[in-house]
């Protein structure tokens, strides 16, 4: 096929699926720049979300073809204020505003009339003004893998796996909230609503509201509990993942490091022998590419102590104030989240790192790198060595996991309980 | 959809003269009323997340054919194409012009008339092919709305090419297919491009019609 054919059915595809999607509408355009209305933020999110992923597939098999603009700092700048200017005037995007003209806008035609008048004023100063003016801050056509010396699929993933759950968490779910506002309240289709602005509701209506109101708020703790819940679930696995690479030898200890910061720079790294590495201990894919070293560790297991000391304070207290709104708006299923709050109470307690204050006498769930370090070097040959070390770094998690999970499970037979 | 145009002649009848209170009330309970009749008889067929896949596949699917997908060059190479009829020799020895991608209706070129073909039979499949002349936002913020509106829309036109010719690209080209190739330009662009267009939003529609709601 010649090209002006693909080209046509191309832009055809386009243009349905511009209307399809209703970016056309100046109104959803408008109503995403003024942040009231948030279709079409999701839309273009996911457009490119999965623009990214499919480019990335492409790159692979080797048949994407890339066309790079190149990064003239200033001139983008200024073209995208602009740009930016014409488009919170309008609500149109050069593509829309064709779209939408061709269904029947006359604005969007009067724009795209514009638009040919803006192309004529472009050639007219392109001489004196953008020539010199591109010559300042031009980087040339470069992407951002290629400045970080990262491979695009470190980009890609990472972004792609954020952005998905953001949109998932963030889900649009009007229509549920109505629904269960009715049930809060038991009210029936028939029924009358009272009139919104009448002075002082009676006292069953105000009881009505307070439920749907606590019903509410119940909803939003509900996704923040299970936002943090993934998050500790991750660090968690995260600092398990660390303790067997180093306890299995993957990554090697430079030196023997008593100190709180170990690991000379240039330290052994990782052995990326796939056959040879036990199924559980093998990093993931994506990890191969980098260079593990025990430096990199040692700071990615303080992160993750940081984040789980943190966020379990966050869960205790998101418990703490769920099963007060149960309490408050007579939701029920107070036995649940009491046990929940206080498995979670008792996961913050067993995290903090009490080795830090007390010494050998106490210790918590999370580990040092320098206490990893200094287990991992020791000899440790008789029986009883070798339970206290996995007791101490396995057992001790697994219990916290344990307990995480059954308060996750408390927590959620709560959720279940108040909003069904 | 019947009641609309009687609904539409009393609100214009009611703009004239001066306003009981009952009236009042009844206007704004009719206002609502069209607005969402309005709302509801544009909303887009897809929910966003199919949507936002279909555009995402298109997009791949041009990444795998030719190129990433652009719209606003071709303007210019119209307006060249009328240059080069009109003034030859200036369009000769103007160095943007004398570049031979500007010479010719490329992949390009019937990409934006494959837009406009595609939005046309893609409004008609879905009935929602309508003369109008201003948005909901528009009409909830100014008082003299059809003519300022074209202004607006003219001038925003000439603006948008403008800052699509400095930047190297409109928004389908730098926003998009540069975040979908991770190119170092989307950033700036995708700043101030946000930037401005929500100050000026919110200059310019200050007010947001009356229940205005999510309708995924």
């Amino acid at each position: 096929m010649s090209t002006p054919i693909v080209g046509l059915i191309m832009g055809v595809i386009f243009g349905a699926s511009l209307v399809l999607a209703g970016l056309t509408n100046p109104d959803k355009i408008i109503g995403a720049l003024r942040l009231k209305d948030f279709y079409a933020i999701r839309t273009v999110a996911v457009f490119l979300l999965v623009g990214m992923l499919g480019t990335l597939i492409l790159d692979l098999f080797g048949v994407a073809n890339f066309s790079i603009k190149p990064a003239v700092i200033l001139t983008v700048l200024i073209g995208g204020a602009l740009l930016g200017t014409g488009f919170g005037l309008t609500g149109f995007s050069p593509a829309t505003g064709l779209a939408s003209a061709a269904s029947g806008r006359l604005d969007a035609l009067v724009t795209v009339i514009g638009m040919i008048f803006g192309a004529h004023v472009y050639i007219l100063i392109y001489p004196s003004v953008v020539i010199p003016l591109e010559r300042i801050l031009n980087f040339g056509s470069v992407t951002l893998p290629q400045i970080t010396g990262a491979s695009a699929a470190l980009w890609v993933v990472p972004i792609f796996a954020a952005g998905s759950l953001a949109l998932f968490i963030t889900r649009p779910r009007e229509q549920q909230y109505d629904e269960q506002r009715m049930r809060a309240g038991d009210l029936e289709m028939n029924e009358v609503f009272p009139f919104p602005l009448s002075p002082k509701p009676t006292l069953r209506e105000k009881g009505i509201y307070l439920k749907s109101d606590c019903l509410n708020a119940a909803h939003v703790f509900r996704q923040w509990k299970n936002l943090l819940f993934v998050v500790m679930l991750l660090c968690l696995l995260l600092l398990q993942g660390s303790f067997w690479l180093v306890s299995t030898g993957q990554v090697k200890i430079a030196e023997n490091t008593h100190t709180e910061a170990p690991a000379v720079p240039g330290a052994d790294s990782i052995q990326a022998d796939l056959a040879a590495a036990p199924a559980e201990e093998s990093p993931s894919p994506w990890l191969l590419g980098l260079d593990v070293t025990f430096e990199r560790l040692t700071s990615i297991v303080r992160i993750a102590n940081i984040m789980l000391v943190l966020t379990s304070v966050l869960y205790a207290l998101i418990m703490y104030f769920g099963l007060g709104i149960s309490f408050k708006g007579g939701l029920g299923g107070l036995a649940y989240i009491s046990g929940a709050l206080y498995m979670a109470l008792i996961i913050f307690v067993l995290l903090l790192p009490w080795q830090n204050f007390f010494g050998p006498i106490a210790m918590g769930a999370t580990y040092t790198p320098g206490e990893l370090a200094r287990w991992c070097t020791t000899d440790i040959s008789d029986t009883l060595g070798m339970v206290l070390f996995y007791l101490r770094f396995t057992g001790y998690w697994a219990l916290v996991m344990l307990l995480l999970l059954l308060a996750q499970l408390r927590s959620f037979r709560w959720a279940r309980a108040i909003l069904r | 959809m019947d009641e609309l145009p009687i609904l539409e002649k009393f609100l214009r009848k009611s703009r004239k003269g001066r306003l009981t209170a009952e009236s009042r009330v009844l206007r704004s309970k009719c206002e609502e009323e069209l607005i969402m009749t309005e709302l509801n008889s544009r909303t887009h067929p897809l929910p966003w997340w199919a949507a936002g896949i279909l555009l995402g596949l298109v997009q791949v699917l041009a990444i795998a054919l030719v190129k990433p997908m652009s719209v606003s060059k071709q303007f210019v190479v119209a307006d060249a194409k009328v240059l080069e009829r009109v003034a030859p020799e200036y369009s000769e020895n103007h160095p943007l012009l004398s570049d031979e991608q500007y010479k010719k209706f490329g992949y390009g070129w019937w990409f934006n008339v494959g837009i406009v073909l595609g939005a046309c039979l893609a409004a008609l499949h879905l009935r929602a092919w309508k003369v109008r002349t201003v948005s909901l936002w528009w009409k909830r913020n100014h008082d003299a709305p059809v003519l300022l509106r074209l202004i607006a829309g003219f001038c925003g036109g000439v603006l948008l090419l403008l800052g699509a010719g400095l930047a190297h690209g409109c928004i389908t080209e730098q926003f998009i297919s540069g975040w979908t190739q991770l190119s170092l330009s989307a950033i700036p662009f995708t700043i101030t491009l946000f930037g401005f267009g929500m100050l000026v939003a919110y200059l310019v529609y200050p007010k947001a019609p009356n229940r205005l709601r999510r309708e995924e």
